[in-house]
Parts: C-alpha cells; sequence; structure tokens
C-alpha cells in the first residue's frame, strides 16, 4: 500500500523504539557514569539540502513519461531538497522530490523518538499508457457519444465519417496519494499507531465495449477513491510481543455505469451498450499478531487475520435496450458478503549455534457468502439468451505446512533441507481438492570470507483428486482442456549462486544460474508445459573511496508449450512461446574528481523477444517476433563552488522501440468488427536536460566531504 | 583362540550393524562437537569487559567520516533514551560488543582482538550479529524476522542496511530496489522489461508489495495474501462481483507477473493464448490464432487490438446482470 512503509517501520518503530541494547551482552554491565562522550558530534538544529533548476524534455512520449511525468515536450522545473531538524529530544526530517512534475512527491515525519511520531505524506503517480490513440468518441460524464451525424456500418469499411471525426485521446491517467499517520508510545512497553491514506485515480482507460458480433475499443473515463486504515496497539516485552489492529479500505467508484453508442448497425434498440463499472467495495480486516522467545532461540509466531468484504452497488438492469422485455432482477444489489481468514503460526529454533530449525503452519480462507440467483441473460444489450444462469462465488480455503532444517558446519559448510505440503479446497470449479508436495536441499559453501557458492534445488508434485469434466462441459470447456492452475503438475527447481572477492582488491563478482521446468504431462489440451532458465552476472569494483565501477549481465529465457482444439476434440494446433529477456548495464561513480566534480554515469540495454509459433493444420506460419529494446543513460555531474553551494547537470536519454503484431498496422478500422483506438507500438528517443544549483544549511557534518 | 576369534566377530558384525542403523547418529556426533565449538565462538564476543571511556575511547581511534555518520541517524540521538547514545547505554559497544580488549595493547605479533563486526562477509557469525540488531530492534520485525525466507538464507541485517550513514538507502523509495537488487536479480531483470511497475523509476519501491522482515505473510507480502496486497493499490478489482472470473478471485499471479513482463498488463504470456490456456468452448475460443489473422491478411478481432479483451472486457469480474461472459 505504502512505499513508505518499510521507511516507518524501520525508521520510526524500530529506530525509535530500541530496547535496552546492553541486555543482550553477557558481559558485565559497566559503569557508564564516566563515559562522557566528548567527542561524539551530536547533530541539532537544521541541516537541509535544497536543489532548484529547470529542464527539458526534447519529444512526446507516454512510455517514457508513464510515473516520471516527463511524457510531453518542453521545460520542467526541478526543485527537490531534504534537511532534518533535531533539537533536545525533538527530530524532524522532510524529504521533497520533483515538485515540478506530475510524479512530485513530498514525505514529513516529526517526533519525539522513543514517545511519538507523525509524518504526512504525498505522491503524484502519473501512469501513461497511449499517446498516439484517436477516437470518435466525445465523453460527457460516464456517457460517450458517436458524432450527430454518425452513420452506423456492419463493418469498420463501411464508417464513412470515422477519419474526419477522429480526435487524439491519450490514455492516461493519475494517481494521488496523500498519507497521514503517527504513532503514540505512552511507556517502553505499549504503542499506538495510526495511518490514513487517501488514494485517487483519475482519467482515461481502454475498454472494449461488445455488440452482438462487433466490438469498440472506448476511451473509458475513470474516477476512483480509495481511503485505507491501519490502526492498532501494540505491546513489547522483554520476551514477548503482541499486536492487535484494524484495516480497512473502502473503494468508491464516481461512476456506476458506462455508456456508449454502438458505432455498427445493430439489433434494434441496441444502439447504445451500457457496462457496469466496478463497484464501491469495503473490506475491514481484524489483525493480530503475538511472539514469544523461548529459551535456545526458540520463536513463536502467532498471527491471525480476519476478514469481511462487501458490496451492495445497486445493479443495473438487465439491458437499457427499451425493445427487451427483460425479467425483473432477482435481487437489486448483489450484497456480496465474502469472510477471509489468514492464520499462521511459526516456529523456529536454534538449540545450539550451527543449526536451525523451522515449521510453520498456515490458513487461508476465502468464504464468498454471496448468495446464489438464478438470472436470465441478455446478450450485449442485443437480444434476450433465453438461458437461465447461476451466479458463482466462488471459495477456497488454502493449508500449508513448511518444516525446514538447517546445519552450519565450522568449515563454512552449511547444509538445508525442507519440505512444504499445500492442500487447496475449492468448491463451484473443476477441481475440488489439490495438493502440492514439494521437498528441496540447499547448500551454501563459504571456506573464507572471499568466497561464497550456494545451491538450492528441489522438485514439486501437484496432484488432483479428480478433473470434474462434466462440471467442465457444463461451462461448455472442451472436457480434454486442463486448466494450468488446476492441473496435474512436477515441478523441478534448481539454483547455482556464485560470489567472490579478491583479498586485498575491492572487486567482487557473483554469478547466478536457475532452472525451473513445469510438466503439466497428464493435460491433453491447454498449458503442457513450461521451462524457465536464467542466467546473472554482477561485477562491481571500488577503485578507491571516490571511484567505483560496476556492470551486470542478466538474460531470462521461459519457453512453453500448449495445445488447443478448433474442432473441439483431439488436438489439432499447438503454439510454441518463446519468451528471452536480456539485460546488460555498467555504470560508475566518480567523487572529487579535481576536489570539486562529482560524476555518475548508469547505462541498461533491455531486449526483449517474444516469439509465438503457432502450429496448425493450414500451417500459415508463425507470428512476427515481439521484440523490444530498450537503451537508457542517466549521467549526472556535480560542481562544488563552495562548501555549501553546487552546481549540477543531469542529462537522461532513453530510446525504446517494440514491434508488437497486436497493434502494428492496426488502424482504427483495420479489423472489420472491432472499432480500435489506433494505438502505434511504442517507438521514442528522448533526451531530458537539467540544470540547477543546489544549497546546503546547516551543520558542516551535514554537508560531508565538501572542499 | 576361537572364543576371542568369535567375540571379535560379533563385535565387527555389531559394530557394522550399529553403523548401518545409526550411521547418521554417529555423523551427528562427528558434526555437533563443530557446531559447538562455533557456539564458543560466538559466546567470546559477548563476553568480556567494557572500555573504560565508551565512545571517546573508540573515536581516539575511529574518526572517519563513515564511523561518525553514525550521529547523523536516530542511533546517534542522545536525548533517545533507548538510542545506543542515549542516557545509560552502551554507545559504540551496545552494537560492537564489549571492547575493552579490542582497545587495549597488543603484544607484537598477536592480532588485536576481534569486535562484533556486520555484514555477511565480516567473520562475525551471520546469527550473533542480527541478534544484537534485533535485541534492541524487538518490534513487530524483531519477531517475525525469524520466520522469514531472509533468516532462513542467512541474510545479515547489515547486508541490507547501513547504521552508518545519514539516510540508510534500502530506507528511500528510490534506493531500496537497488539494494534488493544485489540478490533478487530475477527482479531486477524482470523491473527492466517493457512492462513493470515503477521501481526501476524510483517511483515504487520493493516495500510497497513486501514485508521485507516480517515472515507472516505468503512471499512476505505486506499483506496476508497475494490478492489481499494488490488490493492495496487495485481496490476496484476486491469485488465481490455478481460474476467472478475463478482464478482472479483466488490469486492475481496466475495471469500477471507482478515484477515485469514482455506482455502489456504483465500478462505471463500474450492473449489470446493466455486466456486459450482455460478456455476452450467451441467456436471462436479454440480457434488457432495465426500469421493469418495479423493486420496485413485478414484481421482478426480475436488476435489484434485487446484480443480477447476487445469483448471479454470484464476480466475482472463483471457486476452486470447479463455480465456473465464478462462482456458488460
Amino acid at each position: 500500500m505504502s512505499q513508505y512503509n518499510g521507511q516507518r517501520t524501520l525508521y520510526f518503530l524500530g529506530v525509535a523504539f530500541t530496547g535496552l541494547c546492553a541486555a543482550h551482552n553477557s558481559a558485565a554491565q559497566p559503569d557508564t557514569s564516566a563515559w562522557k562522550c566528548e567527542y561524539c558530534p551530536f547533530e541539532k538544529g537544521v541541516q537541509a539540502d535544497y536543489k532548484a533548476g529547470g529542464g527539458v524534455v526534447t519529444d512526446d512520449a507516454a512510455r517514457f513519461g508513464n510515473a516520471t511525468g516527463h511524457d510531453k515536450q518542453g521545460g520542467f522545473v526541478i526543485a527537490a531538497g531534504d534537511g532534518s531538524y533535531t533539537s533536545d529530544g525533538l527530530q524532524a526530517s522532510w524529504y521533497l522530490q520533483d515538485l515540478g512534475l506530475d510524479s512530485r512527491s513530498a514525505l514529513i515525519e516529526a517526533g519525539r523518538p522513543g514517545s511519538y511520531d507523525v509524518r504526512i505524506a504525498y505522491r503524484g503517480l502519473p501512469y501513461r499508457l497511449f499517446d498516439t490513440t484517436d477516437t470518435v468518441y466525445a465523453s460527457t460524464g460516464n456517457s460517450l457519444q458517436l458524432p450527430g451525424d454518425w452513420a452506423r456500418s456492419a463493418l469498420t469499411s463501411g464508417f464513412t465519417d470515422l477519419d474526419a471525426n477522429l480526435s487524439r485521446r491519450n490514455i492516461e491517467s493519475d494517481r494521488d496519494i496523500i498519507e497521514v499517520g503517527g504513532s503514540y508510545q505512552p511507556n517502553a512497553r505499549f504503542e499506538l499507531f495510526a495511518d490514513y491514506r487517501y488514494q485517487t485515480q483519475d482519467g482515461v482507460d481502454q475498454f472494449g465495449g461488445a455488440n452482438f458480433t462487433q466490438a469498440s475499443l472506448l476511451p473509458r473515463p475513470f474516477d476512483y477513491q480509495t481511503d485505507e486504515l491501519d490502526l492498532g496497539v501494540r505491546y513489547r516485552g522483554e520476551r514477548g510481543y503482541a499486536q492487535l489492529g484494524f484495516y480497512g479500505s473502502f473503494f468508491q467508484n464516481q461512476n456506476t455505469a458506462l455508456m456508449w453508442d454502438n458505432p455498427f448497425t445493430s439489433f434494434p434498440g441496441a444502439e447504445r451498450g451500457a457496462s457496469a463499472e466496478a463497484p464501491d467495495n469495503r473490506f475491514g480486516q481484524l489483525l493480530f499478531k503475538a511472539g514469544y522467545r523461548f529459551k535456545w532461540a526458540t520463536r513463536l509466531l502467532l498471527s491471525g487475520a480476519f476478514g469481511n468484504m462487501e458490496q451492495d452497488e445497486a445493479l443495473l438492469p438487465y439491458t437499457i435496450n427499451p425493445n427487451i422485455s427483460a425479467a425483473s432482477l432477482p435481487r437489486t444489489r448483489l450484497d456480496g458478503d465474502v469472510d477471509t481468514t489468514n492464520l499462521l503460526l511459526s516456529l523456529s529454533s536454534r538449540p545450539i549455534a550451527p543449526l536451525s530449525l523451522k515449521f510453520s503452519y498456515r490458513y487461508d480462507e476465502r468464504d464468498n457468502k454471496t448468495a446464489q440467483e438464478v438470472w436470465s441473460r441478455v446478450i450485449v444489450d442485443s437480444f434476450a439468451s433465453g438461458d437461465l444462469e447461476t451466479n458463482r462465488p466462488y471459495s477456497f480455503e488454502r493449508n500449508s505446512l513448511t518444516a525446514s532444517a538447517d546445519w552450519a558446519l565450522r568449515t563454512g559448510l552449511r547444509l538445508g533441507a525442507g519440505y512444504e505440503r499445500r492442500e487447496l479446497d475449492r468448491d463451484l470449479q473443476e477441481v475440488a481438492e489439490q495438493t502440492e508436495d514439494t521437498g528441496w536441499g540447499r547448500i551454501r559453501w563459504r571456506p573464507n570470507a572471499y568466497v561464497e557458492l550456494s545451491g538450492r534445488a528441489g522438485t514439486a508434485k501437484r496432484e488432483i483428486d479428480r478433473y470434474d469434466t462434466e462440471l467442465a462441459l457444463s461451462f461448455g470447456q472442451q472436457p480434454l482442456l486442463r486448466k494450468y492452475n488446476l492441473a496435474h503438475r512436477f515441478r523441478e527447481f534448481g539454483e547455482l549462486t556464485f560470489s567472490g572477492s579478491l583479498p586485498r582488491t575491492p572487486l567482487s563478482l557473483s554469478a547466478t544460474l536457475a532452472y525451473a521446468d513445469d510438466d503439466y504431462s497428464k493435460s491433453v489440451l491447454g498449458l503442457l508445459q513450461s521451462e524457465e532458465l536464467r542466467y546473472g552476472v554482477d561485477l562491481s569494483w571500488s577503485v578507491s573511496e571516490k571511484a567505483q565501477l560496476y556492470a551486470n549481465l542478466g538474460l531470462q529465457k521461459v519457453d512453453a508449450e500448449q495445445a488447443g482444439s478448433s474442432s473441439f476434440s483431439t488436438p489439432d494446433w499447438r503454439a510454441r512461446h518463446e519468451d528471452e529477456f536480456l539485460t546488460a548495464g555498467f555504470g560508475f561513480k566518480l567523487k572529487q574528481i579535481a576536489d570539486r566534480i562529482d560524476l555518475t554515469l548508469d547505462y541498461t540495454h533491455g531486449a526483449g523477444d517474444s516469439a509465438i509459433d503457432v502450429t496448425t493444420i493450414d500451417g500459415r506460419g508463425p507470428l512476427p517476433g515481439l521484440d523490444s529494446t530498450l537503451d537508457s543513460l542517466r549521467l549526472s555531474a556535480i560542481y562544488k563552488f563552495s562548501k555549501r553551494l553546487q552546481g549540477f547537470a543531469e542529462l537522461r536519454y532513453e530510446a525504446f522501440e517494440a514491434d508488437d503484431w497486436a497493434l502494428q498496422g492496426v488502424a482504427p478500422a483495420t479489423i472489420p468488427s472491432v472499432l480500435t483506438l489506433g494505438a502505434d507500438p511504442y517507438d521514442y528517443d528522448v533526451f531530458v536536460l537539467g540544470f540547477g544549483v543546489s544549497y546546503s544549511f546547516g551543520s558542516s557534518q551535514q554537508t560531508g566531504d565538501d572542499p | 583362540m576361537n572364543a576371542a576369534a568369535g567375540f571379535w566377530s560379533r563385535c565387527v558384525q555389531l559394530s557394522r550393524a550399529t553403523f548401518r542403523s545409526w550411521g547418521w547418529a554417529v555423523a551427528l556426533i562427528c558434526v555437533v562437537p563443530a557446531g559447538l565449538a562455533q557456539e564458543e565462538k560466538t559466546a567470546s564476543l559477548l563476553e568480556g569487559s567494557y572500555s573504560r571511556k565508551g565512545a571517546d575511547t573508540c573515536l581516539a581511534c575511529h574518526d572517519d567520516q563513515i564511523t561518525l555518520a553514525v550521529f547523523r541517524n536516530g542511533h546517534g540521538i542522545p536525548s533517545n533514551r533507548n538510542s545506543p547514545f542515549g542516557h545509560g547505554q552502551l554507545q559504540c559497544e551496545a552494537c560492537h560488543g564489549p571492547g575493552d580488549a579490542h582497545s587495549g595493547r597488543v603484544r607484537r605479533g598477536k592480532e588485536r582482538p576481534a569486535l562484533i563486526e556486520f555484514g555477511s562477509d565480516r567473520a562475525t557469525p551471520v546469527s550473533v550479529q542480527n541478534d544484537m540488531c534485533l535485541a534492541c530492534h524487538k518490534s513487530d520485525s524483531g519477531v517475525a524476522w525469524h520466520a522469514s525466507a531472509h533468516d532462513s538464507s542467512s541474510v545479515a541485517c547489515a547486508d541490507c542496511h547501513t547504521s552508518h550513514a545519514a539516510r540508510d538507502g534500502v530506507l528511500t523509495t528510490t534506493g531500496q530496489a537497488q539494494v534488493c537488487d544485489d540478490c533478487h536479480s530475477a527482479q531486477r531483470i524482470a523491473g527492466l522489461k517493457p512492462f513493470a511497475h515503477p521501481v526501476d523509476e524510483g517511483k515504487m519501491n520493493c516495500g510497497a508489495c513486501h514485508s521485507i522482515h516480517d515472515g507472516d505473510g505468503e512471499h512476505q507480502l505486506s499483506r496476508p495474501t497475494l490478492n489481499q496486497t494488490c488490493y492495496q493499490c487495485h481496490a476496484e478489482k476486491r469485488g465481490p462481483f455478481v460474476w467472478e472470473h475463478a482464478p482472479v478471485a483466488e490469486d492475481c499471479s496466475v495471469c500477471h507477473d507482478a515484477h515485469g513482463s514482455n506482455h502489456p498488463g504483465m500478462l505471463t504470456q500474450r492473449g489470446p493464448f493466455l486466456c486459450q490456456a482455460c478456455h476452450s468452448q467451441a467456436g471462436h475460443p479454440s480457434l488457432a490464432n495465426d500469421a493469418g489473422g495479423l493486420a496485413n491478411a485478414s484481421p482478426s478481432k480475436y488476435l489484434l487490438g485487446q484480443n480477447c479483451m476487445n469483448c471479454h472486457s470484464q476480466v475482472h469480474g463483471s457486476n452486470h446482470p447479463s455480465g456473465s461472459r464478462l462482456m458488460r
């Protein structure tokens, strides 16, 4: 939920609630009355760094602007800073980033460590998907309208008014998050905490609006709001810990339906379509967690979470087609009601230093108590299906049992083994009972301080009680198909890692090789096999205190094979998927060149290649590769004019190019029965150049190693 | 003589049988002392006398910028009674252990007695290092840490955290992923794929989804399950809906790779093939989609654009009474 969670948890709850450290040491406690700490340079007052400047973006590029806010060509303001204030007991800090962009963020924390703390944060997160999309629709609220003189046709080729009415509509949205929180510690044992988060997300995304045999990709306006609340109380004893809390999430969608004009000729009355929007929902969860440390470094952890989610949004009618007299709804609101239960018992023990034992049991349940009703469907606002259908509120129960042991030998060798049993019970699906047994072994060998070799390997066997083909058939599914999340599966996996460094040279190298193979040997149709292979090499070299270099290389290959049957019988087509992704990067950080200049460079190259070879009876050939290439360079230079004043220059270059047959050559009217938004595959080269100055306030300690 | 030979023979047989049956125990007996020896070494780091002047003793030699940076974060606040530099606390030795022998005179040719050092590349056993940290940081991270995969993998706190810095890099949004990526290379690779959460952009960190110290959520997630974690930002998909899509209600990762993918929407495979791995109804769901359906051939609505989602756009669930096919 919050990217600041880690900061909050560690910085305030961890550091601020440090306990009596001395109690851990077995040495006799000294008389510290003479420990004056005269050489300790304690911080006091304000220390801060602020930077200001300007920059320019050389081109429009939605993907580049995604999350960064640099989606538009032109200038932008650079404004950022961070600082802290310390006085007797009071501590405050603030972090401001990218204030001149849509991706701006601010965090202010303050408090008296060991007593209370408060924090407030804001984050903007721009989501930019396409800036090459065109539509004929105008929007008013949740309604999309065609031009008044729109000539309908059964095929997109008959849209004579299309080109004249297309206008650019970016697929983009903005998320804004405000967080307010804090904690209060009345004494060393207790802590009360509360966090509130307010998130809004609004903009336009793409949505497939179906007609009977046609569809339109619509620029759907949306406007979401989510309020979240975390609050509770913690107790910490010398050996034990307990926490009781509540989490609430309250989602509101400003639109209950999306309505649109159907651009195609349609059944009478189906000139407009309506789709339900995501309903408002509420989730409340009570949480507890307790831990206790016994003798022999044995720790017990119990945690539980009991939640309930509900939604009672008013339902739309079966259809908005005035020519269809649909049956009355079995209920006007779903009154959806789901209970969730999550329990964990974990026991870890280190009876002697080299032996580590772990055991855990986990229980997860989703109990969907929503009533089942019989519904009569109107097919895409066109005509009544005549069939009656019952909704299927899915529930499941999952039990997991894990045990592992590790033994550390004095020679630097550490051996371990583990076992996990997972049981999953579902209802209303083809597989009711599923088990998976996983066993693994691991080894870690560290003959000296410079070399480490570790490996892990194991197998996992997933079995099911039976695949209910009668139920599958009732859904119209081919009885030979096995859904891959419900199918028998045998998995083999392994990973080998080497890391080493030279004794007197701060040069380190690490390499990883990982492998996983999934075999769905009992599946005739569906996913049959999947294999993943991954390599990675990392090199880093701290040439000196002022110079550091790094380089890395990574390759991941995922191959999969699936079978299908276009004749609803035995397999008559196969698809072979080969996904490959290569990354390479290097960079350096040079500090205090001529005592005044810091230079940082990071370069990343990524190349993706996804090939899908479909073998059919008529053999029309494989699909073209889904290739993408990313080159990203970030260069920054800092020049120190004085102890406090610095000038900076930042250059960022990114080039991205993708071949995507789903978009390539697909103009709005290319597909005869689908009016698309005509998005282009990504292809851009963008430079971002920024200049400015930064100034440091406060003590010289804060300014670090300035000249 | 025969009696002696028979006795010897029985002894050998008994020994062999015993070894066959109890070989593991014999091996264990050989191994246990090795472990116990390590325990002795551990104990020696925690025993001994403290220095006479506390931090002033240490800073007389260790006056470099890195060491002094501890006074620029929460560890170095004297007004916090619980900080290592709080009133009556043990200052540097609160973490590094008793230092009298280390700071004392060392005979020529002898090594200076070691203190507790931090980082898995240091001589101090990781368990000893972490116990030092957890002795003070005994909030929820302290308890649940021992149930975590990080603890199982002998990760030292100092492998990720820098206590001698004004701001610990792993606690920043922009810097955290760099630290995590050092070990989690698969996630680093995935994060650079064309469709990924904005972790590489520094706008989201690993801690947004993962509770890095806790072992009570599956995969150390910040909420008890994967779906509950995803709903924190994608609450519109929580439902429950009139028409649920079974895998969605159970596990988002059946279709999505949250760390990054070559395919839009961070899907594990490209549509329509991903959908066809589970949907085989007669008619268009079962058809083979190949090069014949490309834009330059006979453009197929089942292959191009949003493929299946051109019509079945409500894949996360529909709340429309006529939405059983996820088209409304």
